[in-house]
């Protein structure tokens, strides 16, 4: 019966919408002290080649492939944010795309290292590595009903949710602290917040190196579960495909990237006849959300008004708490 | 002496702001700087918080040299200021912006933060603690939760003081903070300015409103076209021909206008 449930094209989507959640944080994560980033499809790619190279090449574990490609990724982070700290708006905006594309010039022309535009492959397959670790224990997928397949796809979706989980509940936590207070005040006012004691340029080059990290991790991840990567995944439509999760989803809260990146990713598959006129919609939504929207759908007040609503609903149950009110 | 300011040179370009500027702040004292409009007040206070460098000249907070140092460790030093245009951050509550204040006397990093260990917790609860006291103190302990663009004008310049105030100053610079307020509204700012006075901070203030300066202060030094033209006493600024003159020109002239 589970078996019957468990088909690998849908969690194959389910991975994929986990991914772009990743990557949609990536750019929140930056833009939560008012610096817009469009190189994370660049750092992404910096992830997924670091970690494929190694894995090939030095035979080394998944694992440590990944931590020292999101490693490499933060650390190129770092690099591009100190110089870019001085820019703001739409300056940063540029400079962080030309940096985006300089990284995948680089993919296509260092040729025997990266094998130009064609591109690598046999990268080892996260899912197959999980099935063979887990062979070696004597444990067969068959004893709780799937198929290798179904259980190599069900092994990547269940281990993506949990990184994807983590990775909202550390960053929700960090919002609610210090770190998180002094990341808002210098989005909201940079000058104030240096005089209110912040090392503004200490926390603008962190944000820009989680947010690369992260998408480093992302990237990472991306090439270890399609075991091909070419320098063409993390081009420019990628930069654009990312902004649009926050454009769309909203840059105030974190859920909003989330569900931008749900909803965007799932759209396509759900319907697949609009799925080529993807860009052309992608077009439009920016420029509907710029007019009328510009802040995203999910923001602030909105998630005030939803919790309102939710606390009406349990009052009128005898559970609610005048005093909150 | 708190703070001194010797010899400060600033200039834009080809335009001089300030000229051999020299002062000196006794600690505990209300000390206030006045003088026309364009005279390099808010200049002065932009040099002291290390916004901009002086072109010459030397600024030393209880004899250590900070005319170099980074704004944020001037903070840390014991130095923190007000705006002349309000600069709340604007989608914070209240009580997030004067928590906002803290930060330099706090510690807690990404990870503490992240995995609230124990001490992170009880620093953050020592940071509600003090912002709730410091709105208490400036009177705005019933809007906390308001979002501060949402405060009267009055109130936002108070709220700007506590925000300061959070920082733990030893010397605190008000820039214009009676500008635009109503009477009472002003007199109670003389009140609150004595209190933080009486918490032994020492207050450099700018302000526009004389018979509040005159009040308040201790001392006064004046500024005129970038030049320190007089310093004093209320009385003596009062009755100094230069003060009078920057103010209300010289009496030949008024006689032929």
């Amino acid at each position: 019966m589970l078996a019957e449930l468990i088909n690998p094209y849908y969690l194959q989507v389910g991975c994929f919408i986990l991914i772009n959640i990743i990557l949609g944080i990536s750019v929140y994560i930056t833009l939560s002290t008012g610096q817009l980033s469009l190189a994370n499809a660049g750092f992404m790619g910096i992830g997924a080649y670091t970690s494929a190279l190694l894995t090939i090449h030095f035979d080394l574990p998944i694992i440590i492939g990944i931590i020292i490609g999101a490693l490499v990724a933060a650390l190129c982070g770092v690099l591009i944010g100190i110089p870019t700290l001085r820019l703001q708006g739409v300056y940063l905006a540029i400079v962080t795309l030309g940096f985006g594309e300089v990284i995948r010039v680089i993919f296509v022309n260092w040729e025997t290292l990266t094998n130009g535009s064609v591109g690598i492959s046999g990268i080892p397959h996260i899912g197959r590595e999980i099935l063979k670790t887990l062979q070696g224990f004597g444990f067969q997928p068959m004893s709780i009903g799937l198929q290798n397949n179904q259980f190599i796809f069900l092994s990547i979706f269940i281990l993506l949710l949990l990184i994807t989980i983590f990775v909202i509940w550390f960053f929700r936590r960090q919002h609610q602290s210090r770190v998180g207070r002094a990341f808002a005040a210098i989005k909201l006012d940079e000058k104030a917040a240096e005089s209110m004691g912040i090392n503004i340029t200490y926390y603008k080059v962190l944000a820009f190196a989680q947010g690369a990290l992260v998408a480093g991790f992302a990237g990472a991840m991306y090439a270890h579960i399609l075991a091909y990567i070419s320098p063409a995944d993390f081009a420019y439509h990628r930069a654009v495909e990312i902004l649009i999760f926050v454009v769309f989803g909203g840059s105030e809260v974190i859920w909003g990237p989330i569900f931008g990146a749900f909803f965007l990713t799932l759209m396509p598959e759900v319907l697949r006849f609009i799925s080529e006129y993807r860009y052309m919609i992608y077009g439009l939504i920016i420029i509907i959300m710029m007019a009328v929207r510009p802040q995203g759908l999910i923001d602030v007040p909105l998630l005030k008004a939803l919790s309102k609503k939710g606390r009406k609903r349990g009052q009128k149950h005898g559970t609610g708490n005048h005093k909150s009110m | 002496m708190v703070l001194e300011i010797t010899k400060v040179c600033k200039n834009f370009g080809g335009l001089s702001a300030l000229t051999d500027v020299t002062f000196s702040i006794n600690e505990g004292e209300i000390f206030g700087l006045i003088g026309p409009n364009g005279a390099g007040k808010t200049t002065m206070f932009n040099l002291i918080t290390s916004m901009f460098t002086p072109t010459s000249g030397q600024i030393t907070f209880k004899d250590e040299d900070i005319t170099t140092m980074k704004s944020h460790h001037i903070t840390e030093k014991g130095i923190c200021r007000t705006f002349q245009n309000i600069r709340l951050f604007p989608e914070m509550s209240a009580l997030e912006n004067v928590m906002v204040g803290q930060h330099s006397r706090t510690r807690s990093g990404v990870l503490k933060s992240v995995f609230r260990t124990v001490s992170q917790k009880k620093e953050e609860a020592k940071i509600k603690d003090i912002a709730e006291e410091l709105l208490d103190f400036v009177g705005l302990s019933t809007f906390s939760d308001l979002t501060s663009d949402n405060l009267a004008y009055g109130q936002q310049r108070r709220l700007e003081i506590a925000r300061a105030l959070a920082s733990e100053p030893k010397v605190l610079l008000l820039d214009e903070p009676a500008a635009g307020m109503n009477e009472t509204e002003t007199s109670d700012l003389f009140d609150l300015i004595k209190k933080i006075q009486q918490k032994g901070i020492t207050v450099l203030i700018i302000e526009h409103d004389m018979p509040l300066v005159m009040k308040l202060c201790d001392r006064i030094a004046v500024l005129n076209f970038g030049k320190k033209i007089a310093e004093g006493t209320p009385l003596e600024i009062q009755n100094h021909p230069e003060v009078i003159e920057a103010y209300l020109g010289k009496e030949e002239e008024d006689q032929y206008a």
